[in-house]
């Protein structure tokens, strides 16, 4: 059972390990507190203004707000904002937001490795147009909320597109979300540290039903 | 005799005329400021013409008339005599119970008005008068006991230079952090020098350098603000080289126009700019962006220079192929004012690049650090710079600015951030004062420039010798040029500055965290008073991580200052986080306590030994109070060496000054060398020797005038 203590410590040691590979530039301290009711909610210092991200706005507004307001758990050497939120309910998990907010204005660390790698003093000025995506890991167990095919308990979201909710097996822990998103967007660092990286193995149970198993979906073992 | 600074004003001709009378009567003390100063009052900016401060007669202020317009000139002095004691009386220096300590008078002084017609309007108690019998009325004035000393000061600071953004909570009076609180609140005014630098204004062209830590981006964001409230239809432009100075200057500029005027600067017409630019929003533009829109020329970024031009040399190289681009376009100037600082790293092309984009009158002003480029004056004479006119005259040129002019070029030889102690040794490690004479070298020395002068310029006093080629001579700053109050944040000198060596990497960083750990909890610092900074660039993302992560572990907060659109990164927004860096980012930053990380990095380097040096010295001068220079293995050891020959001088510098020929040498020795060409290099001249001595080749094979030239340039090396 994969219960509060064991995301905590994956989130704390994953934001350790990223800071000692310097892939971190900037991070808050993750929190666990227990509540009424048997919640226990994971996350960080700066929760307050996070629904922005929801709002009608455009993406760099959304990104720029949560910086300022340090609403992360760790800010990425090329800007981008890593989220990790979980809810449990008598050491059940019910909910968590895993979320990469790319940042809009300088070049993806993927294409410009180098660039990032000299510190460059100007590495800022950029002309091209930047494409971002910012993708979200979503698990939602409550009844009103959950439906099949449409709405997933747990499901990806690319972009900010409403209603993209792309079935995911499972909720995912932390250590596969930070693995998931350096392997995919980090990949050259990924390889080189992966040693430096501690593993984890824990697995939540899968939620995924069977109609949503026949869609185009997220699976893992 | 008389001082005059001259601000900018729009009564220029009567100014000027004030000024002759001033300069030509030579019993007259104290000084008389020119378009200075301009009084924040609920009704907006008000400026004062001209202020005459001296110890007998106190503060006589001067209304201009520059037409024959003389209408409610009583009014206007009631006016000024009230807004400037009302802010002389905001200060408890120049109050007595509630007298103000300083007379203030007022004279309205209209040059351009028949006598005939200042006699009809003449009211009574109120002085009126042309170049006739101004110095009579103000030998009118009662003498009395003046606060002479203190109002100069209110005067001059405009602004209290605070910089502690976050209030300190102070348990024991003796802990460092009590140490750094009084340091803050004895920074208190600007020098006369600076205050002389703030307010001269030419119509031209000026230049403002100085040691790091001179105050010079002070002295900038002041100045832009004063000529923003005295011009708000002006455009003016500020701009930098390092990402970190941009939030500085906005908050500087607002916070010195909010005391000036009352009110928040214009945005629109004083911009803090970036020096190159992107498309984009306007946080994004940049100075070479908009002459690139300007001029239409094509612009580049980032990736493209570099496909063009070799590393580090990427922003001169577009500078200049846009100058080249625009050559004979037409180019409309955008700006009135142009203010750079660390002109030193931006390229002379940048410079000309400012200077095309302004109006007629030229209004250019740029700072930079001098001994920044330790081997040679920092920047190039602004004859070099901006070339030549069309009939083949300097386009730019400072004259010895006599009375009647002014300065065009001002130095600030008064270093406030780093003591005496902590700057010697970084002067001393960066020129390599005190290192170990090289095998088959004259010198250890591994740079110098070639106007010894400039020692003096920047502070330093000749204590015994001379400074002349091939003499001995001891150098030493002075209480004047490093104030003695920056010395007294440690008991004992050797707090000051300490070097550590360690026997690995893992001893060296644990030992850091402990001492940061150590500054947070029992030395009453804050996070936002520590810096780290690695000196070399490419190792400083390796080698931070694992510090950070000792760090977090014992719930200590770091980032690392690195890539980023936000203007003010370095430090935390909420001080509650240690910055670490490399060294282009430390520049333009500074903190009470400063490490140095792996600065065995700096003690030699083949190819680079110049450059490395030169890390290690702005990371030095970028404390306000300690430095702690760690290090690990035996060129640790031999920094630690060098540094302790340092403290047996007493922190002063004695050395022997390095001849032409000598200087010459170290210049090609000790340059930045691309190994690349000399390894290139060496492989051929091993494959000629080889075949030569295997007998595939003879010496009569090759071509005698290349044999001849190449004895000739080996005869010259053994020089």
């Amino acid at each position: 059972m994969v219960d509060p203590l064991i995301v905590f410590r994956q989130v704390e040691t994953l934001t350790s390990d990223l800071i000692g590979i310097s892939l971190c530039n900037d991070q808050n301290f993750p929190l666990m507190e227990t509540m009424t009711g048997g919640i226990t909610r994971i996350s960080f210092a700066n929760t307050n203004n996070l629904s922005i991200v929801l709002k009608n706005v455009p993406y760099s507004t959304v990104y720029h707000k949560l910086r300022q307001d340090k609403a992360y758990n760790l800010r990425m050497i090329d800007g981008a904002l890593i989220q990790m939120m979980y809810r449990f309910q008598n050491n059940t998990i019910v909910a968590h937001r895993l979320a990469f907010f790319p940042s809009p204005d300088l070049l993806e660390f993927q294409n410009n490795a180098e660039i990032y790698g000299e510190d460059d003093i100007y590495a800022d000025v950029v002309m091209k147009n930047i494409v971002t995506t910012p993708i979200r890991f979503d698990f939602d167990l409550s009844d009103n909320a959950v439906v099949e095919i449409h709405h997933p308990s747990s499901h990806l979201t690319i972009g900010q597109y409403t209603n993209c909710r792309i079935p995911v097996s499972a909720p995912v822990t932390p250590f596969n979300f930070i693995n998931f998103i350096l392997r995919n967007f980090y990949n050259t660092a990924h390889r080189k540290f992966s040693s430096d990286l501690t593993h984890f193995t824990d697995r939540f149970l899968d939620t995924i039903t069977l109609a949503e198993r026949n869609i185009l979906h997220i699976h893992f073992a | 005799m008389i001082t005059i600074i001259r601000g900018t004003t729009r009564k220029p001709t009567a100014s000027q005329s004030l000024a002759n009378i001033f300069s030509s009567t030579p019993e007259l003390t104290g000084t008389l400021y020119l378009g200075y100063p301009v009084i924040g009052t609920p009704d907006g900016a008000f400026p004062i013409d001209a202020i005459w401060i001296n110890d007998e007669k106190g503060i006589v202020i001067f209304n201009l008339i520059e037409g024959r317009d003389a209408s409610e000139y009583d009014v206007q002095q009631d006016d000024s005599a009230n807004k400037l004691e009302a802010k002389l009386r905001n200060h408890r220096s120049l109050m007595k119970g509630r007298t103000l300590l300083v007379s203030v008078n007022v004279i309205t002084f209209a040059p351009f008005i028949p006598i005939s017609a200042i006699e009809t309007s003449h009211i009574d108690g109120y002085t009126l008068c042309d170049e006739s019998n101004l110095i009579h009325q103000v030998n009118l004035i009662t003498k009395n006991d003046q606060a002479y000393i203190e109002a100069l000061a209110v005067i001059q600071s405009i602004s209290t230079i605070r910089k502690g953004v976050k209030k300190r909570v102070i348990l024991n009076q003796d802990s460092r952090g009590a140490k750094l609180k009084s340091l803050e609140e004895s920074i208190a005014n600007l020098d006369n020098l600076q205050g002389r630098a703030v307010i001269e204004t030419v119509d031209g062209v000026q230049r403002i350098r100085g040691l790091a830590g001179s105050g010079k981006t002070i002295v900038l964001a002041l100045k832009a603000a004063y000529l923003h409230a005295q011009h708000p239809e002006w455009k003016i432009a500020v701009t930098f080289h390092t990402r970190a100075l941009k939030g500085q200057f906005k908050r500087l500029i607002n916070a010195f126009h909010l005391e000036q005027t009352n009110e928040e600067p214009d945005w629109n017409q004083i911009q803090v700019i970036n020096s190159w630019g992107a498309p984009g929003t306007s946080e994004r533009t940049g100075i070479y962006y908009q002459f690139c829109e300007q001029a239409g020329v094509e612009y580049l970024d980032l990736g493209g220079a570099k496909q063009i031009y070799s590393r580090g040399n990427e922003f001169e190289g577009i500078c200049e192929k846009a100058l080249v681009d625009s050559n004979n376009k037409k180019i409309t100037s955008i700006f009135d004012a142009i203010l750079v600082d660390e002109a030193q790293d931006l390229s002379p092309a940048f410079l000309r690049i400012c200077y095309q984009l302004l109006t007629e009158n030229k209004r250019l002003v740029y700072a930079y650090d001098e001994l920044q480029n330790l081997g040679s004056s920092s920047l190039s004479s602004p004859e070099e710079i901006f070339g030549k006119d069309t009939n083949g005259n300097p386009l730019v040129s400072f004259t010895d600015s006599s009375d009647g002019t002014p300065q065009q070029d001002i130095i600030l030889e008064k270093c406030y951030r780093n003591s005496r102690p902590v700057l010697a040794t970084a002067h001393a490690l960066g020129f390599g004062i005190y290192r170990n004479v090289p095998k088959g070298e004259t010198t250890g020395l591994i740079q110098m420039f070639d106007q010894s002068k400039l020692w003096q310029d920047v502070g330093y006093k000749i204590k015994s010798g001379s400074l002349s080629d091939g003499c001995d001579v001891r150098l030493n700053r002075t209480d004047l040029s490093s104030p003695k109050f920056l010395e007294n944040v440690s008991e004992n000198i050797n707090d000051l500055i300490q070097f550590h060596s360690f026997q690995n990497t893992e001893e060296q960083n644990t030992w850091l965290a402990k001492s940061i750990e150590n500054n947070l909890s029992n030395d009453e610092l804050q996070p936002s008073d520590i810096i780290v900074i690695n000196p070399d660039p490419i190792t400083t993302r390796g080698n931070v991580g694992p510090i950070r992560k000792l760090l977090f572990s014992k719930k200590i907060g770091s980032h690392l200052a690195g890539v980023d659109t936000s203007p003010d990164v370095f430090f935390d927004a909420n001080g509650e986080s240690v910055a670490f860096t490399g060294i282009f980012r430390a520049k333009g930053n500074e903190a009470g306590m400063v490490y140095i990380i792996n600065a065995q990095d700096c003690y030699s380097s083949f190819g680079n030994l110049a450059r490395v040096r030169n890390q290690l010295f702005t990371a030095i001068t970028r404390s306000k109070a300690w430095v702690r220079v760690l290090g690990v293995g035996e060129n640790m050891k031999k920094l630690n060496e060098e540094f302790d020959k340092v403290k047996q001088e007493n922190f002063e510098l004695s050395f022997k000054y390095p001849t032409i020929e000598e200087r010459t040498k170290l210049t090609i020795v000790n340059r930045d060398k691309d190994i690349q060409l000399i390894k290139t290099g060496s492989q051929n001249l091993n494959q000629l020797i080889d075949d030569i001595t295997e007998g595939r080749l003879f010496v009569e094979d090759l071509p005698q005038e290349q044999i001849e030239l190449f004895k000739s340039l080996l005869a010259k090396g053994d020089d």
